[in-house]
């Protein structure tokens, strides 16, 4: 049951409007795009300044009850996910764009500012954001912060982490600080590098001074179609040893290509087993030079077929179905799973036969679509929740293939986040040490784990969620159940 | 998405609305194209949010009267549909649930008196004819009347057009390149006749021969999407009747009507007259597509060169998917400058009826596409709807910057010479 | 991406990464002089380089460290993508040895440009120079490196691009006409290896590194002018290298006095490296009394709120 003090206090500042608690209003708010899990809140709080989250998270203090903040709900790992009965912040009234300065290339957006809003904005000065995560059209600059995201383009320019300069943050207590600052260089310890990336544990950013890129002069993609997924991920290989350095280098299997094909009629190829989207981009003469160089090396790596965009609608068009793939799969499946870990690049064949062997031992379909330049896999674990088992042989599934990641070399995630859905490999990735002063850490921000409470760290109270089988901690001896 | 919604329990429509949901993955894509979300920022008025809601209020979990008040605020717009990578079909799952809430709500008594005015006369146009020389009387009386019904006089134009019958026949002009059935509208009809003039005489002068059969009514769409679906059916079975097939299309220029007619086939899911709205919905077209398709005769130019924004009419872009063919027939026009509108995707806020039955939001949103119009610096507007032409007249002059606001048909008539 | 011990020196690494076609992107200065990774880490330094793609902080992608209990901590990790965790590398950057002792590191590494050039533009005002920097900035040109720097009484502009040798004269003549004047400079590795190695820095000269924008151009250079301070500025103005002549809390008043904030790196050993305004300290103590809560590693000193 929700603090009822706390929302008398609420009540004081906040109109009925904005301070929701009726089963209509909050059920919206139960779940984001991770919808295996789902959780009421006891009250939603659209705030609409930046002083109104910071006295909602003053109070939430003072009340001992958790909170989580919000953007567009497009986290795939249960980022927002609400802790029963606590205080959801919805920071999607919160889009202003302060600031945007040319000639420094910077823009001061508040949280609830959606990531392409940035890029439309500094259109018209020639910049753009770089960050795309497929998400962009709805996904907010808040929410990225919080997980760092990426997107297609991030192989050549990096992920959030390296286009934010400063936050403005409201700290788990109440504490307002100032992290970074608006150069692109930085002295002391890199405080905005460690709030982003931190998956809204150590309190809401509620400014963000994020830096633009002027907008390249000219883009060069082309389609490889494959008869095989390792064929297409042997080339990425390839591309990276032809000393290349592509803006973006996408694979998609024949699952996820029929999905966006149905979708937004991409103009894929339907046929192919995998299809790898290379992009060049930069100054003309240098990148009309490095893309005869492309060509010869994608052509030399076994494709059926090659295709380059015609023009600045077919790129869109192209860029649209890889980015609208994930959603699109719904159409082959009621419920999926999305995995998101990292193996090394030289190790992406492997790792995708391993998939395709996981696949058809569990009998489920694996849909593939990911950033293969940086060795960030996709799985789409497709299921139906309405059949009985089949989530649990889905994550059963999932869980074997982070598995795969870590003893590859990698990581169990490169952009979703660990939130609620794979805090329980947190172990298998990290040593005890390591999670210790992780949990330290956040202590030390916020005593009363209220923000955020239950996500990325292992432990900790997260009564609204079980974990299929033995949790790793349980078998490394570190909790029994009773 | 996972539900336990009680398809059997909910009959043929039951299972519309249940794989509307499975097919939602929650991803929020849609979210961006939503007019009512972009202006309210709450989940609740978001197409997931309101799938969600649908979900629940079917499953039992939330009770109606909670959900209601969302759905309500929903325009029916479809531009979720166009975003939804999943292929979600909102709208099969908004109008039966429309259908069924209609059913069972209770409506304050003064909004109960404005929704049976709506219902028994926009549909019919002597009626509505009538009704509008009435409300120029309630003008002067309105603002004794309740937010409702002042909502509907705000709306309705201070003068009408002479009533102006149209012929049984238009014979085309030159050599025959095709014969179309032409639905009159009803609306439209009465409050600008002169679109369905242009019409023919746009056929006419591309080699068509154009019929407007006697005893054809209004679409029903209107009926249809505020949950009045017996009183569609009723008003599809009179068209179903009426018109011939024998023709190479049923052509609209109301892109309302258009969509409601490439529904009759899920009206009737399940009963007698499938196999008839099937073979009616086959030919139905937009009068751009069909111009489109058919080839349009060369235009020989406005008489002044113009800049001219298009605004895509939801019930066109969203509800038929139809972008192209409009741009297309415009662009034909040598001396017309095309330009793009920015959040293109967003409705007016006209919507059918919701300038009736939602009037401040219709009108946040119907001020904020003026002001992306006037963004662009086009000198007039043209679109395929009369809704959304009345709604963008009426913003655009509340701005203080009346430009004119045609139907693409209109701006073709006015380029043969 | 690499992983190397923290001792390693920076030349090493260069050379290793060569052999392979490979490069650190964030150009971190005195290779030559003995500098180790883990000490451009620690103390945060990238050179003109990172105009292209970014400073140490955007390619250190995991770390080993001891923390002030003597606990070998491992955070991030050795792919170049990574959510997991909180990125704990991030704040050892530019910790200056105040958190923990780094061990080891790993850093993304991108292909290596096959070659270099360099267009000058000499004899400009400030103004002109704040100018071309900002339109450059919102050109599409690609630079490696943006320098400014002050000579004879006016300003010089360093424009670097790099890239297939068969290309960039066509590249640098469009940058040159473009900018309507400049010309190409003819010895393009010397020029940058005097900013590189700082053999610019007067003899006896302190060095001191300030981040700014352009907005703050102006009035720190006028202040360093009227000081007699050398100094360069690299990326666009959003790093001041400084040639202090004076004693450190003087910097350490002008720059608070501007809103700016810096860094003491070569000159008298001091107390208060950080210099000038700070911000985040509330922050930063918690995070300092977790890692080294006996302080066993020196403070992180000087700044102001
Ligand atoms: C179809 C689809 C495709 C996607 N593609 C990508 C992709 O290519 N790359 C990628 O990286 N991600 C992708 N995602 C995941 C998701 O879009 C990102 O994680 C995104 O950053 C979440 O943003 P949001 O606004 O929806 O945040 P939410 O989901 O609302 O929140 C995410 C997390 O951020 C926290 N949070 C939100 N705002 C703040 C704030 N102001 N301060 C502190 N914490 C905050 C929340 O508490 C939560 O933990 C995709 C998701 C979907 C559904
Ligand atoms: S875009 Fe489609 S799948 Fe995604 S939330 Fe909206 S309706 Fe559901
Ligand atoms: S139909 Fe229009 S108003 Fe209704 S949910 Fe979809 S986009 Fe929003």
């Amino acid at each position: 049951m929700p603090n009822s003090a706390l929302i008398d206090a609420l009540a004081t500042f906040l109109p009925v409007h904005r301070l929701l608690r009726q089963a209509a209003e909050l059920a919206p708010y139960e779940s984001d795009a991770l919808t295996a899990f789902r959780s009421r809140p006891g009250a939603v709080v659209l705030a609409e300044t930046q002083e109104e989250v910071v006295r909602v998270v003053e109070l939430c203090h003072r009340h001992s009850v958790p909170f989580v903040a919000r953007g567009s709900g497009t986290s795939l790992s249960g980022g927002s996910l609400p802790v029963a009965g606590g205080v959801v912040i919805a920071l999607n009234r919160l889009n202003r764009i302060v600031h945007l300065d040319p000639q420094r290339r910077i823009a001061v957006v508040e949280p609830g500012v959606i990531n392409l809003d940035v890029t439309k904005a500094a259109a018209p000065h020639g910049l753009y954001y770089a960050p795309d995560p497929s998400s962009q059209l709805i996904c907010t600059i808040g929410g990225n912060v919080a997980f760092n995201s990426g997107g297609a383009h991030c192989l050549k320019y990096g992920m959030t982490a390296n286009h934010v300069l400063g936050i403005k943050a409201v700290l788990p207590d109440g504490a307002v600080v100032q992290l970074g600052g608006d150069s692109l260089e930085s002295v002391g310890p890199d405080l905005a590098g460690f709030f982003v990336g931190s998956e809204g544990l150590f309190g809401i950013a509620l400014e963000i001074t994020v830096r633009l890129l002027p907008r390249p002069e000219l883009y060069r993609t082309v389609l490889a179609a494959y008869h095989s997924l390792a064929a297409a991920g042997d080339a990425v290989a390839q591309v990276v040893a032809s000393g290349l350095l592509p803006g973006a280098m996408e694979i998609m299997d024949n699952l996820a290509i029929q999905a966006a094909e149905a979708a937004v009629h991409a103009g894929y190829p339907r046929d192919a087993a995998a299809l790898l989207i290379v992009e060049l981009e930069g100054e003309r003469v240098q990148v009309e030079a490095e893309f005869a160089h492309l060509l010869q090396v994608v052509e030399a790596s076994g494709p059926y077929e090659v295709r380059v965009a015609k023009d600045d609608a077919d790129r869109a068009r192209i860029w649209k179905g890889r980015k609208s793939a994930f959603s699109a799969v719904g159409r082959l499946s009621p419920d999926y799973i999305v995995q998101d870990g990292v193996v090394p690049r030289s190790r992406l064949g492997e790792a995708l036969a391993a998939i395709q062997r996981l696949s058809a031992q569990h009998g489920l379909r694996v849909a593939n679509v990911f950033h293969a330049g940086d060795g960030n896999l996709h799985p789409l674990i497709l299921y139906s929740g309405r059949t009985p088992g089949e989530l649990e042989r889905a994550e059963t599934l999932a869980g074997e293939i982070l598995n795969l990641c870590i003893e590859l070399g990698g990581s169990i995630t490169g952009e979703h986040g660990v939130g609620v859905e794979k805090r329980a490999y947190m172990p298998a990735m990290f040593n005890p040490v390591d999670l210790a002063v992780m949990n330290e850490l956040r202590l030390a921000i916020d005593p009363k784990e209220l923000a955020n409470r239950g996500k990325m760290l292992p432990d900790g109270d997260a009564p609204s969620l079980t974990h299929p089988g033995i949790h790793p901690l349980e078998q490394q001896g570190v909790i029994s159940r009773a | 998405m996972q539900h336990a919604i009680p398809v059997d329990e909910l009959g043929v429509q039951g299972r519309f609305m249940a794989e509307a949901v499975d097919a939602c993955v929650h991803c929020g894509f849609c979210l961006a194209t939503c007019p009512t979300y972009k202006v309210l920022g709450e989940e609740m008025d978001s197409p997931r949010g309101r799938i969600i809601l649908m979900k629940e209020a079917l499953e039992g979990s939330i009770d109606l009267a909670g959900a209601l008040p969302y759905v309500d605020r929903c325009l029916g717009c479809m531009a979720c549909v166009t975003a939804c990578p999943s292929g979600v079909a909102y709208s099969h799952l908004l109008t039966p649930f429309r259908t069924l809430a209609e059913l069972q709500r209770r409506r304050a008594p003064m909004n109960q008196v404005a929704r049976t005015l709506v219902k028994e006369t926009l549909p019919y146009p002597e009626r509505f004819r009538a009704a509008v020389q009435a409300g120029r009387l309630g003008q002067l009386t309105r603002r004794l009347l309740p937010a409702e019904l002042q909502g509907m006089l705000r709306m309705l134009p201070a003068t009408l057009p002479p009533a102006a019958p149209l012929p049984e026949v238009y014979p085309a002009q030159g050599p025959q390149r095709a014969r179309v059935a032409l639905l009159a509208g009803c609306v439209q009809q009465v409050l600008a006749p002169e679109i369905n003039w242009a019409t023919l005489r746009v056929l006419a002068r591309n080699g068509v021969e154009t019929v407007i059969p006697r005893g054809q009514g209004c679409c029903g769409s209107l009926s249809l999407h505020i949950g009045e679906a017996e009183q569609a059916q009723m008003l599809a079975r009179r068209n179903l009747a009426a018109f011939p097939t024998d023709v190479d299309a049923i052509v609209t220029n109301a892109a309302g009507c258009g969509s409601g007619m490439h529904e009759y086939p899920l009206l009737f899911a399940g009963e007698a007259d499938l196999p008839q709205a099937q073979a009616f919905s086959h030919l139905v077209r937009d009068i751009t597509v069909f111009l489109a398709e058919l080839g349009l005769a060369p235009p020989d130019g406005l008489p002044e060169p113009i800049t001219v924004a298009y605004h895509d009419a939801c019930h066109l872009a969203h509800a038929q998917g139809v972008t192209a063919p409009p741009r297309q027939l415009l662009s034909a026009i040598p001396n017309l400058r095309l330009v793009e509108i920015p959040e293109g995707e967003l409705c007016c806020g006209s919507a059918g009826t919701y300038n009736l039955e939602q009037p401040e939001l219709a009108a946040q949103i119907g001020e904020r596409k003026a002001r992306n119009i006037l963004s662009t610096g086009a000198q007039a507007i043209a679109t395929g709807n009369i809704g959304c032409m009345t709604q963008i007249r009426t913003h655009l002059a509340a701005l203080g910057r009346p430009l004119p606001v045609w139907h693409t048909i209109e701006l073709l008539d006015a380029a043969y010479n | 991406m690499f992983t190397a011990l923290a001792g390693t020196p920076l030349a090493e690494v260069q050379a290793a990464l060569a052999e392979h076609g490979q490069y650190l992107p964030f150009d971190p200065p005195l290779a030559a002089a003995g500098a180790t990774l883990g000490g451009a880490v620690a103390t945060g330094l990238s050179g003109s380089g990172r105009r292209r793609y970014g400073g140490v902080r955007d390619f250190i992608i995991g770390m080993r460290y001891v923390d002030g209990q003597g606990r070998l901590v491992r955070s991030g990790g050795k792919v170049v993508k990574n959510a997991a965790g909180f990125d704990q590398h991030k704040l050892l950057v530019g910790s200056l040895g105040s958190l923990g002792v780094i061990v080891e590191v790993s850093f993304k590494v991108f292909p290596q440009p096959l070659a270099f050039a360099t267009l000058q533009i000499s004899g400009l005002s400030l103004a002109s120079a704040i100018d071309t920097i900002g339109r450059l900035s919102t050109s599409h040109f690609d630079l490696e490196a943006l320098d400014l720097l002050p000579a004879e009484g006016a300003y010089t502009l360093l424009l670097r691009i790099g890239g297939p040798a068969a290309v960039l004269p066509a590249r640098l003549e469009h940058l040159r006409r473009w900018q309507g004047r400049g010309e190409a400079v003819a010895d393009d590795a010397a020029i940058w290896q005097r900013t590189a190695t700082f053999s610019w820095l007067p003899r006896g000269a302190k060095l001191a590194k300030a981040p700014l924008t352009l907005a703050a151009l102006p009035a720190l250079d006028a202040m360093l002018a009227s000081c007699n301070a050398a100094r360069r500025y690299i990326d666009g103005s959003n790093l001041a290298w400084i040639a202090w002549p004076g004693a450190w809390d003087e910097l350490d008043a002008q720059l608070l006095a501007l809103g700016l904030s810096g860094v003491a790196l070569l000159g008298p050993p001091t107390e208060q490296p950080l210099l000038g305004l700070h911000n985040g300290a509330n922050l930063a103590a918690r995070i300092k009394q977790t890692l080294d809560p006996e302080n066993k590693f020196p403070p992180l000193n000087g700044g102001k709120q």
